[in-house]
């Protein structure tokens, strides 16, 4: 069910951030923010990790702690970068 | 003055052994020692130290792992009028040479007599620190007689020194006294009872658990230290023994607690259970009753500087009623407390600030009287006391009871906000599959700290970081959350004195994190 953008998505985060947990017990919706998971110094390693893998521009106006507070959201700001046209 | 009006504990002891020479005074290693063979121990040890004409107006070193010789010897001392500094025998032997030449000791004893080769040596690394210049030889002049007066000191102890040197701890025979007697009518320590001793020889826990009994006429039944983390003997001398005190680290129970989750065994000779010299997690003390079923729990709140000063009796344990966060407990009768808030005035109702005591028990200072200054404070607007800053922070709830907020020191700054480790541990310590915890402060470039959490979970719990960070979401602030937390069952490192060694912890993610780990 799961598609590979949200799995690579969390693998990466897991890897990075809590690597004795499955990935697949990270919920699309969990609050990475207020889990404390990624913190201010962690959102830059996921943003040069997304400009990375994806090929993307993260805008620094683009940083507000919403755009990535879940993987859901993370999921979508991709999906919006690299297909401008279909966001929204 | 008050030596010629305060009796000693050798005094006491003496008198017990005239009139029960039989009793056991002791047990060791599974062996009981009476009052009578104890006492002609103590005749020897006092006879070599006569026999070395040491000066009176000097104090004696002493170093000894915990025996019934040491315990002689330090019985000749008192009955000889010496003072004696009894240091940790764990400390590196330099350490202890300063630490000896610190509070001018003539000579240092050890249980075999003041001729034994290692006594020898040590004496010669006293002279070795005191032949150093003032410059080189940090702490080691002598500071001997306290800036108080020599009079009536008999022990001196020594803070855990977790900076720097240890400080010593004179103290007064008045105060030893007061705080024995105290302690055998509050725990009925008297002539037939058992009390078991944790503790190393050197720490102040002894007061109680050796000291008061031998004065009291109970029986030590000594842990050897060797041996102090291994739960299937601690069961055995607690329970072969009928213990009827106990007082120990939270460490102790943990162990008795596997043992009884292996083999169910119990402690119903156990009265009085008192936990102490650290936060007790809920998940053992609700355990307690089962291993107790016959006792009385308590936590007890101390110090070297003070000894205890506050004690909290545990009352519906095994009706479920258990705290999470541990009240520190009620003044002891004649303990006089302060709440100090930030503006340096007394904390009137609720709040938090640091706790501040005087006891009747206390000592009058830092042999080394420059360390005195912050920690001793004489309060003219409160008649002139002096009181001891604990550097402990309290909280007072409405109903009066205090709570433990941590430690002055354990406050750090995360991203400009002042956060104690310590409640970040308390929260991860409420998840019931946690067994035991340290939080550390990482220095970071950028957040100047940043939180890490190393956890022990049981065994066969599920737990992992994502299911422990949910857990501390509803309880700590964004601030307060580890950055990382990293999750094992093997036991954390532990300091000599059965606490969580945070800096082990610290120093064993430094060595993973430069193996690229």
């Amino acid at each position: 069910m799961a598609d590979e953008t949200t799995t690579k998505i969390k693998t990466f985060i897991v890897e990075e951030f809590m690597p004795d947990v499955p990935v697949e017990d990270l919920e699309d919706d969990y609050d990475l923010l207020t889990g404390g998971v990624v913190d201010s110094l962690g959102l830059l390693k996921v943003v040069a990790w997304l400009e990375d893998e994806f090929d993307i521009g993260v805008d620094d106006s683009d940083l507000g702690p919403d755009s990535f507070r879940t993987v859901a959201a993370i999921k979508a700001y991709v999906d919006q970068a690299r297909d401008p046209a279909h966001a929204e | 003055m008050s030596q010629t009006t305060t009796r000693t504990i050798a005094d006491h002891f003496a008198e017990q052994a005239e009139r029960r020479p039989d009793a056991a005074a002791l047990i060791w290693d599974g062996e009981p020692i009476s009052y009578a063979e104890l006492l002609a121990l103590a005749d020897a040890a006092h006879a070599e130290i006569e026999g070395a004409r040491l000066p009176l107006d000097r104090p004696v070193g002493i170093r000894a792992k915990k025996s019934p010789e040491a315990i002689a010897l330090i019985i000749a001392c008192l009955r000889a009028g010496h003072a004696f500094l009894l240091p940790s025998i764990e400390l590196a032997s330099e350490t202890l040479a300063q630490l000896f030449a610190q509070a001018g000791t003539s000579q240092v004893l050890s249980p075999h007599g003041p001729r034994s080769e290692s006594a020898a040596s040590l004496r010669a690394l006293v002279d070795d620190a005191r032949a150093q210049p003032g410059e080189g030889g940090l702490g080691s002049q002598s500071e001997w007689p306290p800036a108080g007066g020599a009079e009536g000191v008999t022990f001196m102890l020594t803070t855990s020194g977790s900076t720097g040197l240890p400080k010593i701890v004179p103290l007064q025979n008045a105060g030893v006294d007061a705080f024995t007697d105290w302690a055998a009518a509050k725990f009925e320590i008297r002539p037939g009872t058992v009390v078991a001793n944790y503790a190393p020889l050197n720490f102040d826990l002894c007061l109680l658990d050796i000291w008061t009994t031998l004065k009291y006429g109970g029986t030590v039944a000594m842990v050897d230290q060797d041996r102090a983390t291994q739960g299937a003997y601690l069961a055995e001398l607690i329970g072969d023994n009928e213990v009827n005190v106990l007082q120990a680290v939270p460490m102790l129970y943990r162990l008795l607690i596997d043992v009884n989750r292996e083999d169910g065994r119990t402690f119903p000779s156990v009265r009085h259970a008192i936990t102490t010299g650290d936060k007790i997690p809920a998940s053992s003390l609700a355990e307690l009753p089962k291993l107790f079923p016959n006792a009385r729990f308590y936590n007890v709140y101390g110090c070297t500087e003070t000894n205890d000063s506050l004690v909290h009796e545990f009352l519906g344990l095994a009706e479920g009623n258990v705290p999470t966060n541990v009240p520190v407990g009620q003044p002891i009768p004649g303990v006089i407390v302060r709440v100090q808030s930030e503006d340096g005035t007394a904390l009137e109702g609720t709040g938090t600030g640091e706790f501040m005591v005087w006891t009747p028990f206390q000592t009058r200072g830092y042999l080394k009287s420059s360390l005195n200054e912050g920690k001793f404070v004489t309060l003219e607007d409160d008649d002139g006391r002096t009181y001891y800053k604990s550097g402990d922070i309290v909280r007072r709830h409405d109903d009066g009871t205090l709570t433990l907020e941590g430690r002055a020191d354990f406050y750090v700054k995360v991203r400009g906000v002042r956060v104690s480790t310590q409640v970040v541990e308390q929260a991860i310590q409420e998840h019931p599959a946690v067994i035991e915890v340290a939080v550390i402060a990482v220095p970071d470039e950028l957040a100047g700290a940043r939180l890490h959490a190393t956890v022990r979970r049981e065994a066969d719990a599920k737990l992992n970081s994502l299911q422990l960070r949910q857990h501390c979401s509803t309880r700590l602030a964004r601030t307060e959350m580890p950055s990382t937390i990293q999750i094992v069952t093997d036991p954390l490192p532990k300091t000599s004195t059965g606490k969580v060694d945070r800096k082990a912890v610290a120093a064993e993610l430094e060595r993973s994190r430069a193996n690229g780990g």
